[in-house]
């Protein structure tokens, strides 16, 4: 490709900028993932080499194990149902505390507390909550007069628990809005105030379109990372009742350490890589449909 | 008069439209704050009270000895500081890598480029599970194991997450000011350190905050690098409660809120840098 | 020119932090930490061998080992154990991580289910050379503690601690209803009946207030007893068949005994968490069940329970009387760099003298101390004790797969009985056990080919 050196110098500032990812990518991240692309087509206890078995596991293995099917369909399912719930539940936080009226400190604070305490102690709580025989919640179904489920003893309504308790994780999402919500130039603002447009046409003709990037960030990240759940499954049910809630990387990681079948387990990492990769690849093709970026530069 | 501008934006409430945000906001806040209730509840109970039927709404008395014998069980001081060394390090090294590399994806133009983009988002598709084991044959070979190394050094090397954050914020930028800034002769390091990394001070709080939570919360990575127990974290310390066979919930759930205080205090403090920061204000023709 | 000079900068000293980061010398960069009671980071010394030693205890279950470990040490001036403890799963994980990296400490701890495959891979030395050399003689062990350590009449491992299953019983709750205690040798029918009696609404709310006795729930290892005792086994004695076995009607009639208790008769309180160890329930622990079934693990936290009166008695029988046994020990890596001071280590530490430190947190596997006045005269120990003399074998010593073909789907089996009042029994554990049979085949399959 022929640059000019003006571009040429670009490139050059380009590799340079970004050379701390790139090494650490080349050296601590390459390697490991094209390992563990090898050693999907082994297999692997852990305590002894690995054995080759070509493609194995991939065409025999995964295709007859109900359980691969069963959690792809739990993941899924809960991700179609997560997403679009975190993306507006976080916007609507962060438009709920983006005033600068007293005490709203303490409700970010608030709000952002259960992605802190996120861990053993906070999910045991739920299952404390969601105890159906004299839990907070079922007590409070109780005083409506509704027989409350039985939650994560129930196969039909664990699932449903779970992505409950997800909201309480809204926090991050909330965060991220609020950073990309202080970007927005207040001039903006200024200029359709005067021109005399509705607060609720200024949130849809300033703020979403100049909040687009946030949320196509906020997008991806929860595909990413809510199709890679863990350890709420992991800490509130292991993946019970009846493989209900066994979420993917839950049971790659029983197959990994539990089941000492790291073969399979790394199988199981790549096929979910090439899900969230393709879907990703599919929002990315998008971008040019929906997000605006004031920054964009037209190449010239 | 920055003060002015933003809270035009965010349009001055009164009266009855103040009182309904207040009334929202408290029906969440009280959404938000009932398992936290339950935790400290339950921090506050002798253990075999913690699953009472019908249940303890409140102790009495509460047993603050709790706090004092579930920190003393184990050297949690000393958690403390290898997670704070840890924590700040990572700040550190998220904040300043990620920033730049941001930068390059957001602003310069080169090839291969939005390959690599796609390439970035894509190691974080792959569950960390199975990349954990030759990433420690990695550390193991350089012999750095049972060190701090394995959990520091990946900081200054970037992270998806974070860049990703970054560029996004860098994009919804205006690039007058760094378009003017290249006029007047200004080169990358001039423009990164005076004019983006200032504008860029929300979302690199964001990722402070980030980063500092996760080096403070984080599990597995702990579990596997550190040995002896002179250099375990918090979250490692926490797990002590949990045995294979039982747990003491009363002393976990006193220890994990306390071990979330200081995130909780440091998220307090610092919301000011990335929610109340710098506006783009300035930005004029 | 400016533009160059700036980025040279920058590439320079971008470099010079990761050279930095990269090439620091490998020690920990911290403040020199003050050890704290107990524990000890290594100390350098010219010809000190350090020996690494893991366990999944936790929290006070510590205690004992540092106490040892410092014993050992004064008398063993130039070795130094350096104690890792993890709790739980996450010590799985991370001792199979460092195996596989070739970083696995010297000496482990490991459970009885985990042997044949850590075994069976080489993960561990044989002892007798090892222990020959120190004159140490296995016999100085409770009959039968040495078998979860053995593989094919090699040993592998010195018993650390163990249990069995026992009833537990709250006196206060028997006697307010005017109920005899349980005693050794009753059967299943008294178990119910005596789980009836107990079984109140006292405040006439139409809701059970008492519960006769808790249940472990899904605990796939627990139900093994109840299969035991009603005289049938869960897989074949060659390893090979799950149908046939986990289906027979010895098996069926477990099952149905076990959800009738919970379902049909409500003398157990319904499962509180299925991905606890044990069904999660706290019923016992509130004095809401008279009767808890069981290991010894939560013993000394019963003792101190207001809310308890507590009592220990044997397992009930059905067609034969039945226990099983939960074991852990102690071996050596085979990628162990000081076979020699391990051995030494590992013999103190399992050995008659630290029995006496463990006896106080365990049931001591050393006869010496078992048969001490102080254990044997203690009523509960007697108990847990004279439990061994009823032991049948465990599921996991016929087949190395027991964990990932049949575990899930007895699991699986035992959450369909708990859940489902109306399920059919015989169907559930028929459909359990070609579930496990299909995923012994296809494993077996795999290894063959």
């Amino acid at each position: 490709m022929h640059m000019t050196r003006a571009r040429r110098r670009e490139a050059l500032a380009f590799y340079l900028c970004i050379s701390p990812w790139l090494i650490g990518f080349i050296f601590l991240t390459v390697g490991p993932m094209l390992y563990s692309l090898y050693i999907s087509f082994t297999r692997w206890d852990l305590l002894t080499d690995p054995v080759w078995v070509g493609l194995r596991n991939y065409t025999v293995k995964m295709p007859n194990d109900e359980r691969f099917w069963q959690s792809l369909k739990v993941t899924v399912l809960f991700t179609l149902a997560y997403v679009p719930l975190e993306l507006i539940g976080g916007l609507a936080l962060a438009l709920l505390v983006q005033s600068r009226i007293r005490g709203i400190r303490l409700f970010r604070t608030i709000f952002y507390l259960p992605t802190v305490l996120a861990g053993v102690a906070f999910v045991v709580v739920w299952l404390w909550m969601l105890d159906p025989r004299g839990g907070l919640v079922n007590l409070i179904l109780a005083r409506f007069g509704v027989v409350g489920p039985r939650w994560l003893l129930d196969p039909d309504w664990a699932l449903s628990a779970l992505i409950m308790m997800s909201f309480w994780g809204w926090g991050r999402a909330m965060v991220i809005y609020l950073a990309g919500l202080q970007a927005i130039p207040g001039e903006l603002y200024e200029a359709a105030a005067i021109d005399g447009a509705s607060g609720w046409t200024r949130f849809w003709r300033v703020t979403i379109p100049l909040l687009t990037p946030t949320i196509f960030f906020n997008l991806i990240l929860s595909i990413i990372s809510t199709f890679q759940s863990f350890t709420n499954a992991f800490v509130a049910t292991n993946g019970g009742p009846l493989d209900s809630t066994l979420f993917y990387v839950l049971y790659l990681y029983k197959q990994a350490f539990e089941f000492r079948a790291m073969g399979y387990a790394s199988a199981l990492a790549w096929v979910l890589f090439v899900i969230i990769l393709a879907l990703t690849l599919v929002v990315l093709r998008s971008q040019r449909f929906w997000v605006f970026y004031a920054g964009e530069r037209s190449d010239g | 008069m920055d003060n002015d501008r933003s809270d035009l934006h965010i349009m001055r409430l009164r009266g009855r439209r103040l009182a309904l945000r207040y009334l929202l906001l408290a029906g969440a806040a009280v959404l938000f704050l009932a398992p936290l209730y339950w935790m400290i509840a339950s921090s506050l109970k002798p253990e075999y009270d913690v699953f009472a039927r019908p249940p303890i709404w409140w102790p009495s008395p509460p047993r603050w000895q709790n706090y004092v014998e579930a920190l003393t069980k184990l050297p949690f001081g000393r958690y403390a500081v290898n997670t704070l060394i840890i924590a700040v390090f990572s700040v550190v090294g998220y904040t300043l890598s990620c920033t730049v590399v941001a930068y390059g994806f957001a602003r310069l133009r080169a090839p291969g480029k939005d390959t690599l983009f796609v390439l970035m988002l894509a190691t974080l598709m792959l569950p960390y599970p199975v990349v954990m084991i030759p990433q420690y044959v990695i550390f193991s070979e350089l012999d750095l194991v049972n060190t701090f190394w394995p959990l520091i050094l990946p900081a200054f090397l970037g992270s998806p997450f974070y860049i990703f954050l970054l560029r996004q914020f860098f994009m919804q930028i205006p690039p007058d000011l760094e378009d003017a800034a290249r006029i007047d002769g200004a080169n990358l390091g001039q423009i990164l350190w005076y004019i983006m990394l200032p504008l860029a001070r929300p979302a690199m709080a964001t990722v402070a905050i980030f980063s500092f939570q996760f080096a403070w919360n984080d599990f597995l990575a702990p579990l596997i690098y550190l040995q002896d127990q002179s250099k375990y974290t918090l979250m490692l310390g926490l797990s002590f409660f949990r045995s294979s066979f039982q747990v003491n919930w009363a002393y976990l759930m006193a220890a994990s809120l306390t071990v979330a205080l200081p995130v909780i205090i440091l998220f307090f403090i610092a919301q000011r840098e990335f929610i109340e920061g710098i506006t783009l204000g300035g930005v004029k023709q | 020119m400016k533009h160059n000079t700036v980025r040279l900068l920058l590439a320079a000293s971008l470099v010079l932090l990761v050279a930095l980061s990269a090439c620091y010398a490998p020690a920990t960069p911290a403040t020199a930490p003050e050890p704290a009671a107990g524990e000890e980071p290594a100390a350098e010394e010219p010809g000190t061998v350090i020996l690494r030693a893991g366990t999944g205890d936790s929290g006070e279950g510590l205690n004992p080992h540092q106490s040892i470990i410092a014993d050992f040490e004064d008398q063993n001036p130039g070795i130094l154990v350096q104690l890792e403890a993890i709790a739980g799963r996450d010590y799985y994980t991370r001792i199979l991580t460092q195996i596989a990296a070739d970083r696995a400490p010297d000496v482990m701890n490991i459970g009885d289910d985990a042997v044949p495959s850590f075994v069976s891979t080489g993960a561990f030395l044989p002892l007798d050379e090892c222990l020959a050399s120190l004159d140490f003689d296995p016999s100085v062990y409770l009959p039968g503690l040495l078998d979860p350590g053995t593989v094919d009449g090699q040993l592998y491992f010195l018993p650390k601690d163990y249990s069995t299953l026992a009833v537990y019983y709250n006196k206060a709750i028997f006697d307010a209803a005017g109920v005899p205690y349980p005693e050794d040798g009753w059967t299943w029918d008294d178990l119910l009946t005596t789980a009836q009696a107990l079984t109140q609404d006292t405040d006439g709310d139409g809701q059970t207030d008492i519960y006769g006795i808790q249940l472990p729930a899904n605990w796939t290892t627990g139900f093994e007893y109840w299969v035991a005792a009603a005289g049938g086994s869960l897989i074949s004695e060659d390893g090979a068949s799950y149908v046939g076995y986990m289906d027979s009607p010895e098996a069926i009639r477990a099952a149905q005994f076990y959800a009738d208790l919970y379902n049909e008769y409500a003398v157990a309180p319904p499962p509180a968490d299925l991905s606890a160890f044990g069904g999660g329930n706290s019923d016992f622990d509130t004095g809401k069940a008279a009767m808890r079934i069981f290991g010894r693990w939560p013993q000394a936290g019963m003792l101190e329970n207001p809310n308890i009166d507590l009592g220990v008695v044997g397992t009930p029988s059905d067609a034969v009387e039945a226990n099983i046994l939960f074991w852990g020990g102690f071996g050596i890596a085979s990628t162990t760099e000081h076979p020699a001071e391990a051995c030494k280590f590992l013999s103190y530490y399992a050995g008659p003298e630290a029995a006496k430190t463990w006896k106080d947190w365990a049931l001591p596997a050393a006869i010496e101390v078992a048969e001490s006045p102080e254990v044997a005269g203690d009523p509960f120990n007697a108990v847990w004790i004279d439990e061994l003399g009823k032991l049948k074998p465990r599921a996991y010593t016929f087949t190395p797969f027991w964990n990932e073909t049949a575990d899930p789907a007895l699991r699986k089996a035992l959450e369909t009985i708990l859940i489902d009042p109306t399920a059919d029994v015989a169907a559930v554990m028929q459909q359990a056990a070609q579930e496990a049979q299909s995923a012994l085949d296809e494993l077996l399959a795999e290894q063959g080919g």
